[in-house]
């Protein structure tokens, strides 16, 4: 007989009725192409009958070397890259990015624009929680949420293109602002959001986190406990689950949002129940901050004046030789920050995520590495699956929400 | 259970335990603004990691490496490898850094943070920097056949073809010529060219059937 590997927890076949179909550690392959992996996500499983007895993720295939072309652009054209990454959390990406390049040029970023971020970037929370809702049931099988999560989405991404004039990648903030206000539909569309959307919350609330089916198979699944999971580096809502509230939006404010009372849903499980609920529990408290950031939204600029950073309005292009200078200065070589480095933490839909930049006096960076959040919690997987059964591996990917955009870069 | 007032960082007391109990085991310590980074050597990161980890620090949040090759002014070696550590508990940030040369290994932290795993691959496979005592150091994001390692400040970008180990090259000027259709370029189809191009040369041969038409001949 085989040794037995370490991680092994039980026989699940009877061996004497087993005969000669041996099911001892089968060894497949899942993905890269198949849809509960949500991208291109390749697992390679061992196997004792049901059981997972080791998994490991074979990633890359996504690989599109962010980090280094980011390398050879100017502070403000990285933006077109950054929202790339995690295309569900985009606005996140771009919040990292722009505050960490931000620390380097010590700009003073207006407040009107850091609550315009903080709403658009609560925004994008719900709508990346809600693909994570709709599509981590789609996995097990239910169908109907889905739909009714991209209706919801859809009201949220119409709001995100009146504002940017695109559906995904939006790239709307800038080093030291924002491309541009926000139209004046804003207000009213928010509103008319954050209106509508607790009742449909409940709604979510009766079809899954109340049904059998649903807490069946998601209870005692996949649990992570508080030690292991720190001891893996997990971060983000699924760290929340396992009984730790880190989120960086209290431990280390950044845009302001010190200023906003919200909670920090935890729970003690780690289970995949409890991922699944940290995230829906999360949405209300993202409606909260968005609700208190628009009250306080006043008129006024949305871009740092200071002409190191930002262009100078088009109305002066025409009478002072100066700005045509500043102009042509920061659209041909961008500017300069002066040499240091620079990491600002926030959280994302994922975990922490941050940008740690090097500058060397130059108008591009020198180095940038990205802290993303998937890639270090997938590592988790390891955790949540082994000794558990082969179908409940869908709902630990699910739960987990890697987006592997986010995982490759 | 909820939280309204997750403990914000009030002070620092265990953090400068932390910083003492590493400055006694040779690290050089040194702020700017406030981020924090101790300097050590390579073969003394093992303790030094275990000590900022009992000392409260307990969230690896990530490893990555910096290539200084280009940077204007440095002296030194040409690797850095930095440890992005934070306390949950006291909500500090520290960095630990190591200098390495090209031919100097990095022991694993593997053995201390789990987490390091990926992280150490990352850097190995980006970087080419090796870690010793990694019980998995394998590529982790780049193609088994690329060879060298991207983010070195003397790999190329961009327009210089990219060469794999069997002789294979990706040309991105017909690579793109290929996309819209202009040429053949690399994006031969099987069976032919591509639908809506009417090409005047021989029709491009799938890699898979190079080697049958060898045989043949």
């Amino acid at each position: 007989m085989t040794e037995r590997p370490a991680g092994y927890h039980a026989l699940t076949v009877d061996e004497e009725r087993r005969g000669d179909f041996d099911t001892r550690f089968m060894r497949i392959n899942v993905g890269p192409q198949h849809p509960s992996t949500h991208g291109v996500l390749r697992l390679v499983v061992d196997l004792d009958g049901e059981r997972i007895v080791r998994i490991s993720p074979q990633i890359g295939y996504l690989h599109t070397g962010f980090e280094k072309t980011m390398e050879h652009r100017t502070y403000q054209q990285v933006i077109t890259y950054t929202n790339r990454m995690d295309y569900v959390h985009s606005f996140a990406h771009d919040l990292a990015y722009v505050l960490s390049a931000e620390k380097l040029m010590e700009a003073r970023v207006p407040e009107r624009a850091q609550r315009v971020r903080v709403i658009l970037t609560e925004l994008n929370r719900i709508a990346s929680h809600l693909v994570f809702l709709g599509t981590g049931i789609l996995d097990m099988g239910a169908l109907t949420l889905f739909f009714y999560t991209m209706r919801e989405r859809e009201q949220l991404l119409d709001i995100f293109e009146s504002v940017t004039g695109v559906r995904m990648n939006f790239g709307y903030f800038r080093v030291g602002g924002l491309y541009r206000d926000v139209p004046e539909s804003f207000e009213h569309d928010v509103r008319a959001f954050l209106a509508g959307f607790p009742k449909m919350l409940d709604q979510y609330a009766t079809m899954f986190m109340k049904n059998d089916i649903f807490v069946n198979r998601t209870k005692g699944v996949g649990v992570i406990p508080r030690e292991r999971a720190l001891e893996y580096g997990l971060t983000g809502p699924s760290l929340r689950a396992s009984g730790v509230p880190l989120d960086f939006r209290k431990a280390e404010p950044y845009s302001g949002y010190e200023e906003y009372a919200f909670e920090v849903p935890t729970s003690e499980e780690g289970d995949a129940f409890a991922r699944f609920e940290m995230r829906f529990r999360e949405m209300t408290q993202c409606l909260r901050i968005v609700e208190q950031a628009l009250d306080r939204l006043e008129p006024g600029p949305v871009q740092d004046p200071d002409r190191r950073i930002s262009l100078p309005p088009r109305s002066e292009l025409e009478t002072s030789m100066e700005a045509v200078i500043f102009h042509f200065k920061l659209v041909t070589e961008g500017f300069h920050p002066p040499r240091g480095v620079s990491y600002v933490a926030t959280e994302s839909a994922r975990g922490e995520l941050g940008y740690y930049l090097v500058s060397d006096g130059g108008s591009m960076p020198y180095r940038v590495k990205v802290r993303v959040p998937s890639l270090i919690n997938l590592q988790s997987l390891e955790l949540a699956c082994v000794g558990g059964l082969f179908a409940d591996m869908v709902v630990n990917i699910a739960t987990l929400d890697p987006v592997m955009g986010d995982v490759d870069k | 259970m909820t939280s309204d007032d997750v403990p914000r960082p009030a002070a620092t007391a265990s953090t400068k335990r932390v910083l003492e109990v590493l400055e006694a085991q040779g690290g050089r310590s040194e702020r700017h603004d406030d981020q924090l980074t101790v300097r050590f050597a390579a073969d003394a990161i093992v303790e030094a990691v275990r000590a900022a980890r009992e000392g409260g620090f307990d969230l690896l949040s990530d490893v990555f490496g910096i290539d200084w090759l280009r940077y204007p002014g440095h002296q030194g070696p040409r690797f850095s490898v930095l440890y992005n550590l934070y306390s949950i508990h006291d909500g500090e940030r520290l960095f630990l850094r190591v200098d390495v040369d090209d031919d100097q290994r990095v022991p694993s932290i593997t053995g201390v943070w789990k987490a390091a795993d990926f992280m150490e691959r990352e850097v190995y496979d980006l970087f080419g920097i090796h870690f010793g005592g990694h019980p998995n150091l394998r590529k982790l994001i780049t193609p088994e056949d690329l060879e060298g390692h991207p983010l070195r400040k003397d790999f190329p970008l961009g327009e210089t073809p990219t060469l794999f180990n069997d002789g294979r090259f990706l040309d991105p000027a017909a690579f793109r010529a290929g996309m819209i259709g202009a040429s053949d370029g690399l994006t031969g189809w099987v069976g032919g060219a591509r639908k809506g191009v009417v090409s005047e040369q021989a029709e491009p041969l799938h890699p898979s059937r190079v080697h049958d038409e060898e045989g043949s001949a």
